[in-house]
């Protein structure tokens, strides 16, 4: 008793050490199995619940998904609807009726496109179309729901315009080349151009109502006669890209 | 009967061609050229089923289209009509299972069209001629419409020899008995 009470604390811890450094490896790895077997149990059961959850989690991600979904066209319709809105807005002095862009021509020699809105809807011949950025082109036939737009830069399309800083007239073409641009000509000889003038509608010629952005002046190619000379427009319009337009109702 | 049946999926194909051209070629496109497809389906038609069917069909789709999405009413029906006719008579003295007459074929009736359908615009509109524009446009249709034909091509005689049995089967017999 003497003895064991006497002995030194450390001298044991050494001991202990020992031991413990044999042992402990094997209990480690023992305990390890024995909670694996035992986990065992939690495993399979815990497969059938992960199932289920498994099952409801694609669920409410599907739903999630189709929310999402919704949520996406109905942004999209929201940015067409304040389109609409900013259009009829910033051409609110005339009485205009919205229409989505059904068909794009199928040749690559005109530009033709087809509108969702017809002589049902108060359209008629030669009513002109615009859009959030400019003038499109003017309606060439109408059915009942339906209606035919010549664009602005088909090739056989002419335009009256007039440059918005010097008041001068020029007539605009469709050019085969790009359907981007339109080529001015009739530019009278005193005319003085520049580059980046803004052109709208003159109102002459009875189709297309007078002030309608048309584009600005990119190009200005002079020729050795001054009466030849002609200018490139590039219009404001995308003609690839849009997708919405207003018809502009003549009160006749 | 049978020719009815054959006219009447003749048309709705014509349908089919004319939604894919509007809506899947207007973007699958080479430097923003599209094909065209109606040239190439006139063409089989002329070619498989005879110069009558070939003109009268190719006027029909030529003036649906005008109706569809044209400017005026008659000039792709005319030059339809005569893609049609002109193809039967074409098959007549070429083969038509040669891939090269094919193209060639092809590669005319699209320049046919095309520039008579520009030339007569110019004359009914006063346009200007942008004489570089369109031959960047005719080249290139032109090309798009002969590989397209090319791979069109196998399907096309497969259901072009079954129509060319009735329609020109019953021909040869009147002119036997």
């Amino acid at each position: 008793m003497v003895i064991l009470s006497n002995l030194n604390l450390e001298n044991i811890t050494s001991v202990e050490n020992a031991f413990s450094t044999l042992v402990m490896p094997i209990q480690n790895g023992l305990t390890y199995l024995k909670n694996k077997l035992a986990g065992n149990d939690d495993f399979f059961t815990d497969i059938n619940n992960l199932k289920t959850e498994n099952e409801e989690l694609k669920k409410q991600n599907a739903e999630l998904e189709a929310s999402l979904r919704e949520l996406e066209v109905i942004k999209a319709e929201n940015t067409t609807l304040k389109e609409y809105m900013k259009m009829t807005e910033k051409y609110s002095e005339y009485n205009t009726v919205p229409a989505y862009i059904i068909n794009k021509n199928t040749s690559n020699l005109s530009s033709i496109i087809v509108i969702n809105a017809g002589t049902r809807d108060g359209i008629g011949i030669n009513m002109t179309v615009i859009s959030e950025e400019g003038l499109v082109g003017h309606v060439i036939s109408a059915s009942e729901t339906t209606a035919k737009v010549q664009t602005i830069i088909d090739p056989a399309s002419t335009t009256s315009a007039t440059i918005s800083t010097s008041r001068e007239g020029i007539l605009l073409r469709g050019m085969l080349e790009e359907n981007k641009t339109l080529k001015a000509t009739y530019i009278p000889a005193e005319a003085s151009l520049v580059q980046g003038d803004a052109v709208e509608t003159s109102g002459m010629g009875g189709i297309y109502e007078k002030g309608i952005h048309i584009g600005t002046i990119k190009e200005i190619v002079n020729t050795k006669n001054i009466t030849n000379r002609y200018a490139i427009i590039e219009t404001a319009v995308d003609f690839d890209k849009i997708e919405t337009v207003l018809v502009v109702k003549k009160d006749s | 009967m049978k020719k009815i049946i054959i006219y009447i999926l003749l048309i709705l194909v014509f349908l089919i061609i004319y939604f894919l051209q509007s809506n899947f070629f207007s973007w699958f496109t080479i430097y923003g050229i599209m094909p065209n497809l109606f040239v190439i389906y006139v063409l089989f038609i002329g070619l498989f089923a005879g110069q009558i069917p070939g003109a009268i069909l190719g006027m029909l789709f030529g003036v649906l289209l005008d109706i569809f999405i044209g400017e005026k009413i008659g000039i792709s029906g005319i030059l339809l009509g005569i893609v049609g006719f002109a193809s039967s008579r074409l098959d007549k003295n070429f083969s038509k299972d040669s891939k090269l007459t094919i193209m060639l074929m092809c590669i005319g009736a699209t320049l046919f069209y095309e520039s008579a359908d520009y030339f007569i615009s110019v004359f009914i509109y006063k346009m200007d001629i942008e004489i570089i524009a369109l031959i960047k446009i005719l080249l290139i249709e032109s090309i798009y419409n002969s590989i397209l034909i090319i791979i069109l091509y196998p399907l096309m005689q497969k259901v072009g020899y079954r129509i060319e049995e009735t329609f020109k089967g019953s021909n040869i017999l009147t002119r036997y008995f």
